[in-house]
């Protein structure tokens, strides 16, 4: 554990970004949100929680996969990997911790996802640990914490006068070697201001037999069957892929295979071919959100599918609250 | 508790007891936000409901899952819904569009004094509002509140008009470079009900499902179109936007300039846009 001034980490992340696509917390018209910057003057250092996860970064909201041009006998076809290296500096713990929940799924998987394999392999994740819980947070309740390092190549925590810096893999020290780094002051790191009353876990044991309960119902009428809890969530994963007309040019017609995301707790998400829809109501919408974190992710990929954010609490515009859901379950006979 | 809850409480169990509607959407205690949507279908479940100055959400919206019958053969529900007077407008529009029929609906109206922020504050529409009675309904509870709106000065408009075309289109192309195209905005809207919206086709015929700048310029442009002369201004879209879009800056500008054209104020009275029109046996009407 070493520590850097305030002056000392500004200088290192100008330096970062001059040879690396560098993202770090930014303020955007009054949004704080992960965003690429060219400067260390545009990094925030004080800031909550990022209003959006980092997940667009390593699985991104639009991706072009193919590049297609139509010809005469057949199709030309170009894959377009990304070759970029890049830094996301200032990961509160629950954002890496998404990251390494989508790996379960995109890395550890019999063919891997080449795509997010890509991006993951060129991706530093650098973390900047939380003073508090903040409203709607509820990390300790599923395997994480506000100071959690687990996920990440490098932790950084303010401290008096400046951050400690904790490299936690082999990655995470190649990248602070640049850093002026000094001993540590003396005394432990401040303690962590609030934390949030916990929130009972339950495994798939104890969601299985309530698939079929009221539950669903009570919370799921409300529903608007917008987007909003998935696409916050650092951990929602389900994309669509699609193709779409670039244009003609040189009367050679262009075609881009794109992954776009998508939610389950979309009308359409689950219409099949002829206009089936097997999830046609909101409760039963809800119900796969709730249960894909807690039972089915669990289940299938060895991960939990929630890192206790609480994105989706606070923004919801109907109050439809994850946590409330799992007392429930907990309290469920 | 309040008398405008007690009141709604005992007019839903009067309805459910006597089978007059199957179902109340109306408002129950929210630990997080003072209130959110409920549905009671029992005559015991009545107590549930109340009022406060967090009812933000326009429940009419929810009358579109109500539209069909639960049960293959059985008619449709017949639905209480509480309303504000902004919500209300929202019924008269969809009565003029045949969406709901005026005998399975049962309108609770509130008379309304205004509803707080998110930082306790009266909600800047509500500061505006002169409508303090819904403008429909079948029972209304509570006295009509005397209360003088602050007169209708449009200076957010005023602001946006003053900056020349590319500021403006550079402003705008800035606020929605935000979205995150989770479609919440059109969720929310009761105005909002095409079985498939024009902007998520399979086909991408308009636009294609990338979350890019181009598409979002062209979702947001369009919905603030589709809602002309029928958006009532309930600015439900705004609040439930989670990236802060100033939506209402397009919906009043468009409710403003109907309202010039064609005296038309969305959802005052139970009638169409004057921006559409039905297909008669004489034809178009224009």
């Amino acid at each position: 554990m070493r520590f850097t001034t305030r002056d000392g980490l500004r200088a290192w992340l100008d330096s970062l970004a001059k040879t690396t696509d560098l993202i770090a917390p930014r303020d955007v018209d009054g949004h704080v949100l992960y965003r690429p910057v060219a400067a260390a003057d545009e990094v925030l250092l004080e800031y909550e929680r990022p209003e959006l996860s980092a997940k667009t970064y390593v699985l991104p909201d639009t991706e072009v996969l193919l590049r297609i041009e139509k010809q005469a006998q057949g199709a030309k076809l170009e894959e377009l990997l990304p070759d970029r290296q890049q830094v996301l500096f200032g990961l509160r713990p629950c954002d890496a911790h998404g990251i390494v929940a989508m790996d379960a799924l995109f890395l550890e998987q019999d063919p891997s996802d080449a795509y997010y394999r890509a991006y993951r392999e060129r991706t530093t994740l650098i973390g900047m640990a939380c003073s508090q819980m903040w409203d709607g947070c509820f990390c300790t309740s599923v395997g994480g914490g506000p100071t959690d390092h687990t996920h990440l190549d490098v932790m950084f925590q303010e401290v008096e006068g400046g951050y400690m810096a904790n490299a936690v893999t082999p990655k995470g020290v190649a990248i602070l070697e640049g850093m002026a780094l000094e001993k540590p002051p003396k005394g432990p790191p401040p303690a962590v201001g609030r934390y949030a009353k916990p929130v009972p876990l339950m495994g798939p044991d104890k969601w299985r037999p309530l698939f079929e309960g009221d539950l669903w119902m009570r919370h799921g009428e409300r529903c608007l069957s917008c987007r909003i809890c998935t696409y916050v969530c650092p951990t929602c994963r389900c994309f669509d892929v699609v193709d779409r007309a670039v244009g003609v040019r040189s009367g050679v017609t262009h075609i881009e295979r794109i992954r776009v995301w998508d939610a389950c707790t979309s009308t359409n998400y689950r219409r099949a071919a002829g206009g089936h829809n097997s999830r046609p109501t909101k409760p039963v919408r809800l119900r796969n959100r709730f249960f894909c974190k807690f039972c089915y992710y669990p289940e299938d990929f060895g991960r939990l599918g929630c890192v206790g954010c609480g994105r989706c609490v606070v923004s919801c515009p109907v109050d439809i609250d994850i946590r409330e859901v799992m007392q429930e379950v907990a309290e469920a006979g | 508790m309040n008398e405008l809850s007690t009141a709604i409480r005992e007019k839903a169990k009067e309805l459910l007891e006597s089978g007059q509607v199957d179902c109340v959407i109306g408002y129950e205690a929210s630990a997080r936000d003072g209130a959110r949507p409920v549905f009671v279908y029992k005559p015991a479940d009545a107590g549930r409901l109340v009022w406060n100055a967090h009812c933000v959400h326009n429940l009419v919206t929810y009358l579109h899952d109500k539209k069909k019958p639960q049960k293959r053969g059985e008619d449709p529900p017949r639905v209480a819904v509480v309303v504000k007077p902004c919500d209300s407008r929202a019924v008269n529009v969809l009565l003029a569009e045949q969406q709901i029929e005026r005998e399975r609906v049962f309108v609770i109206g509130v008379a309304c004094e205004g509803m707080e922020g998110a930082e306790g504050e009266m909600q800047e529409r509500c500061g505006r509002c002169a409508d303090r009675v819904p403008a429909i309904y079948d029972v209304l509870i509570g006295d009509p509140p005397i209360v003088d709106p602050s007169p209708e000065t449009y200076a957010d408009l005023a602001e946006i008009e003053a900056m020349s075309p590319n500021e403006r289109l550079a402003f705008f192309l800035r606020q929605f470079d935000r979205c995150i195209r989770c479609y919440a905005c059109r969720q929310v809207c009761p105005g909002c009900y095409c079985s498939t919206c024009m902007f998520e086709r399979d086909d991408g015929l308009w636009i294609d499902a990338g979350i890019e700048l181009p598409q979002k310029h062209m979702f947001h442009l369009g919905r603030a179109l589709h809602l002309a002369g029928r958006c009532v201004e309930c600015n439900e879209c705004e609040r439930v936007c989670p990236m802060g879009l100033p939506l209402s800056l397009l919906n009043r500008m468009l409710a403003r300039e109907i309202d010039t054209l064609f005296k038309h104020r969305a959802g005052r009275e139970e009638a169409l846009s004057p921006l559409l029109f039905e297909l008669g046996e004489e034809g178009s009407p224009l």
